[in-house]
């Protein structure tokens, strides 16, 4: 069974100019007990809706919303027994940290010395000990994150929702705190669905991913198979960098990216017919000499160099690694190009 | 949004404790706003229950109305401008001339003693000063057969009431400048006096809108000073038509009088909200950090405009000196023996009218603050059908001038089956209606910086709607919660303009003796009565100070504000 299961779930909104649009659109998903399922896509493809519908802070139009295979469609928030970690951390201004974090247990009527205790415990989980007597004015952007974490977990909720919850925090920050959270998420072994349009971040700290685009679900799958085997040019294009060639088949185990051009690969597929592949820029192999490629713009990044190579008409990104032992190549070079079928994937 | 809304609309309505909320306010504001005031319209335009205009084409045909019209726009014009100079000449001391804190705290008090004082105050005072027997007048320059009545004295009086409201609107709006801005300007190599010019007043102009419009509406409604000051000579709408009711007991032309003071107030309002609105100019980057001390004031102007406001700053506060040796003095200018007799003699006669006036204001503290929250947090966070005309509705009492809302009770309230004049529950629902406004606007303004995902939060956590307004939201607009008692206490201990038309022979006011022993030439008992006024007004400050400065919550300091701001 799973923790969490939406069915078919829509919410439509009323924009101004554009009439009744939907937020969120016959949106389907299970997440396993104990699953990160990460919710990604760009601003405005729906899935902090999602999320909120999961939370009842929004009611849905249309679908069912389970949790724990009790369905909590029409089910008050506060009954819903989520925790939830806003972007804007959200603490209580006017309390302290340990009454902030004890909130949830004491409105669920617990003993003061059970609150003591598992304030006390959390707060060391996520490094706070001592910040008990604070105000959460006095904590770094960080720590209030942490706090408002603590807060969502030391109640023991079912579900653990997180919305953008490291946006405001700064690049190095992030990357911490995005461990910590998988850390602690896993410790608790708490089911969990969490919001990005950051796929780094998403691909970093997910066990299953679900990308969002215009209120649909377009694809969901674990960060290699939406690396590895996007749906389409949309999964493609948001999750990492791709150069997308149109492509002609031309026989059982060749297609055709520009005249002349063929690539040893087999599709399975007629041919004649034309097809979209996929190519990773870390995927493509450069080798100066006098092959159909010229080299026309370079970039030195450190652990990898950017090349920019055209080759009959076509642009393509190239990523390479190997330049710590390799001398770079020059502008204007010619390059033969090395394509590893494996690396290819077709649309 | 227009379903989401009809959802919620929806929501709001089958919630049936809030549709009984909503029920009662609407008849208590159905009662006590609108009601009078249509009742104060229809008399004055109908005649055997026939619409006619003739009550106010033969009250405009009166030159002495006319002339009354004029004054109170040439009164309020004035205040207006005077009223803005000095706000901004104690904005800039406060922002640009780094003097030290304790001066500026100095400062502050003696600029913000005009505001919680009951209304006569500055009259007295004047009187005191430049009367015939008056302390600068007859002894120190010697002169007799002076008068200390007419349209400068009004004038004076007025502008050192009323502009500590233009310093409370202008003070923000300069400190919010950023320096840097300023400093910017000056090392373009622009002279300090160029800079002022062209960028710090230039960014001030529609805080100065704003403050004169604020100016013009409170001399406009000032019912109190020109009643002492203004003399013959010199008419003002609301005292013509307080007159015409008292003297002549004629109450059409009385409300058709009240209702010419209603043109300029309208255009006041229409001014506001076409060329103030929501609209500055301020650079709020909340990233000021260290604030450097401005260069872009001159040391020398510096000191001219400190000394300027400590001037000013002197003046208010040897009236209230003047104040408080006549009240401890037999007679004023006569016989300067010390004696206690005028706080003998309000604490014996007197003593009807303190009783009357604190339980009045006891008793519409509670009740105010209560629906100003009330009001405030359904105005903020509801939606339901209706809500902007409450909004609005919920002002009417606030924005009229008193004199109006008085006439209006005093005609909606006098004969059954709503006889409510005479008694204590009209006076307290009119400082209820007319006063807590203020809690209400310190709600809103509360609520919307506090976060939507706060209360959701709450809700994540397992609290339903009752526990999360009692845990999170009433704590957070507590401040403002206090700050609306404080308004509706202090203006009930201080207010005249509108309550001058409801009290009786059982239930009399503080500020109503004030008058009466004002017009008895009894200046001691009214000095004694003014200090007693301005003594428990301030105590009631202290001690809400002290409980919003307890509360600690981040909202607290924007409450106190509004305290005296109301």
């Amino acid at each position: 069974m799973a923790a969490i299961e939406l069915s078919g779930v829509s919410k439509r909104f009323d924009h101004t100019v554009k009439g009744e649009v939907y937020a969120v659109r016959d949106v389907s998903l299970s997440v396993a007990e104990g699953e990160l399922l990460t919710l990604l896509g760009p601003s405005g493809c729906g899935k902090s809706t999602t999320l909120r519908m999961i939370a009842g802070f929004e009611e849905p139009d249309a679908g069912r919303i389970s949790i724990g295979g009790t369905d909590v469609t029409r089910v008050l928030p506060n009954r819903r027994g989520i925790g939830f970690v806003f972007q804007n951390y959200a603490l209580f201004p006017h309390l302290t940290i340990f009454e902030n974090v004890a909130y949830g247990l004491r409105v669920q009527g617990k003993g003061e010395a059970e609150i003591g205790r598992a304030v006390a415990e959390v707060l060391s989980l996520v490094g706070l000990a001592s910040y008990e007597r604070q105000q959460p004015h006095q904590l770094s952007g960080g720590e209030q994150q942490r706090v408002a974490l603590a807060r969502a977990v030391v109640f023991q909720p079912r579900v653990l929702l997180f919305d953008e919850p490291l946006s405001n925090l700064d690049a190095k920050l992030r990357v911490e705190m995005r461990e910590e959270i998988r850390a602690l998420q896993k410790r608790i072994g708490i089911t969990t669905v969490y919001v990005t349009h950051d796929q780094e971040e998403a691909m970093a700290i997910s066990d299953r991913i679900a990308v969002m685009d215009r209120g649909q679900v377009v694809q969901q799958g674990t960060a290699q198979d939406l690396y590895y085997r996007p749906a389409s040019e949309f999964v493609a294009r948001f999750i990492g960098r791709a150069n997308l060639v149109a492509a002609r088949v031309r026989d059982a185990d060749a297609v055709e990216i520009a005249d002349g051009l063929v690539v040893r690969l087999a599709t399975g597929r007629a041919a004649g017919t034309p097809a979209t592949l996929v190519i990773r820029p870390e995927m493509i192999g450069l080798d100066p000499g006098d092959g159909p490629g010229r080299v026309t713009h370079r970039t030195f990044l450190g652990e990898k160099t950017d090349y920019v190579v055209e080759l009959g008409g076509i642009t393509l990104q190239v990523a390479a690694t190997d330049t710590y032992r390799r001398p770079p190549i020059d502008v204007g070079q010619k390059v033969s190009l090395r394509f590893h079928p494996e690396g290819i994937h077709v649309l | 949004m227009r379903t989401e809304r009809a959802r919620e609309g929806r929501r709001t309505l089958g919630d049936p404790a809030l549709l009984g909320v909503l029920a009662v306010l609407w008849l208590l504001l159905a009662l006590f706003v609108l009601y009078p005031l249509a009742e104060l319209l229809v008399r004055a335009f109908s005649d055997d229950g026939r619409f006619t205009l003739e009550p106010l084409l033969s009250s405009l045909a009166d030159a002495g109305h006319r002339a009354a019209f004029v004054n109170s726009l040439v009164l309020a014009t004035t205040v207006g401008v005077l009223g803005t100079a000095l706000g901004l000449l104690f904005a800039l001391t406060a922002t640009r001339s780094g003097l030290s804190r304790h001066w500026l705290t100095a400062l502050d008090a003696a600029a913000l003693l005009p505001l919680v004082s009951p209304p006569f105050t500055t009259s007295i005072a004047i009187i005191f000063s430049f009367g015939p027997k008056g302390f600068i007048s007859h002894h120190l320059l010697g002169l007799d057969n002076v008068t200390a009545y007419g349209f400068w004295s009004t004038a004076l009086a007025e502008t050192l009431t009323y502009f500590p409201i233009a310093y409370l609107t202008l003070r923000p709006i300069l400190s919010a400048i950023d320096p840097n801005l300023e400093e910017m300007a000056f090392s373009l190599g622009g002279s300090r006096w160029r800079i002022f010019r062209t960028v710090t007043m230039p960014l001030c102009v529609p805080g100065f809108a704003n403050a004169f419009l604020l100016l013009f509406a409170a001399s406009l409604a000032d019912f109190a000073t020109p009643l002492i000051l203004a003399g013959n000579s010199f008419a003002v709408l609301p005292t013509q038509a307080y007159l015409q009711i008292t003297g002549m007991f004629d109450f059409k032309g009385g409300a058709v009088l009240s209702l010419m003071l209603l043109v300029p107030a309208i255009g006041v309002y229409l001014a506001q909200r076409r060329w103030v609105g929501r609209r500055t100019y301020v650079t709020v980057t909340g990233k000021v950090g260290q604030r450097s001390r401005s260069r872009a004031v001159s040391p020398v102007a510096a000191a001219g405009l400190a000394a300027a406001s400590v001037a000013v700053a002197a003046v208010i506060l040897y009236f209230y000196a003047l104040l408080l040796y006549a009240s401890l003095v037999v007679a004023f200018g006569a016989n300067e023996t010390f004696t206690l007799r005028h706080y003998h003699v309000i604490f014996t006669e007197g003593l009807p009218a303190i009783r009357d006036t604190l339980v009045i204001a006891l008793i519409g503290m509670p009740l105010g603050g209560l629906y100003g929250v009330l009001v405030g947090w359904l105005i903020a966070r509801r939606r339901f059908p209706g809500r902007q005309a409450m909004e609005v509705v919920s002002m009417i009492n606030y924005a009229l001038p008193g004199t109006i809302v008085g006439i209006a009770y005093l005609m909606a309230f006098n004969d059954p089956p709503l006889a409510l004049t005479g008694g204590v529950m009209i006076i307290v629902a009119c400082y209820v209606f007319r006063y807590s406004p203020t809690g209400i606007r310190a709600t809103v303004a509360l609520l919307q910086q506090i976060d939507r995902s706060i209360e959701e939060a709450s809700a994540s956590l397992g609290a339903g709607t009752v526990q999360t307004f009692r845990r999170v939201t009433l704590p957070l607009i507590a401040p403002a919660f206090f700050a609306g008692l404080g308004v509706v206490f202090i203006r009930s201990m201080t207010a005249i303009s509108a309550t001058i038309f409801l009290v009786s022979l059982s239930w009399t006011l503080i500020t109503v003796r004030i008058l009466e022993n004002m017009t008895e030439l009894a200046l001691g008992p009214a000095a004694a009565f003014s200090v007693f006024v301005i003594v428990v007004v301030f105590a009631v400050v202290a001690c809400l100070s002290a409980v919003l400065r307890r509360l600690r919550t981040p909202t607290a300091g924007a409450a106190a504000q509004s305290l005296l701001g109301g």
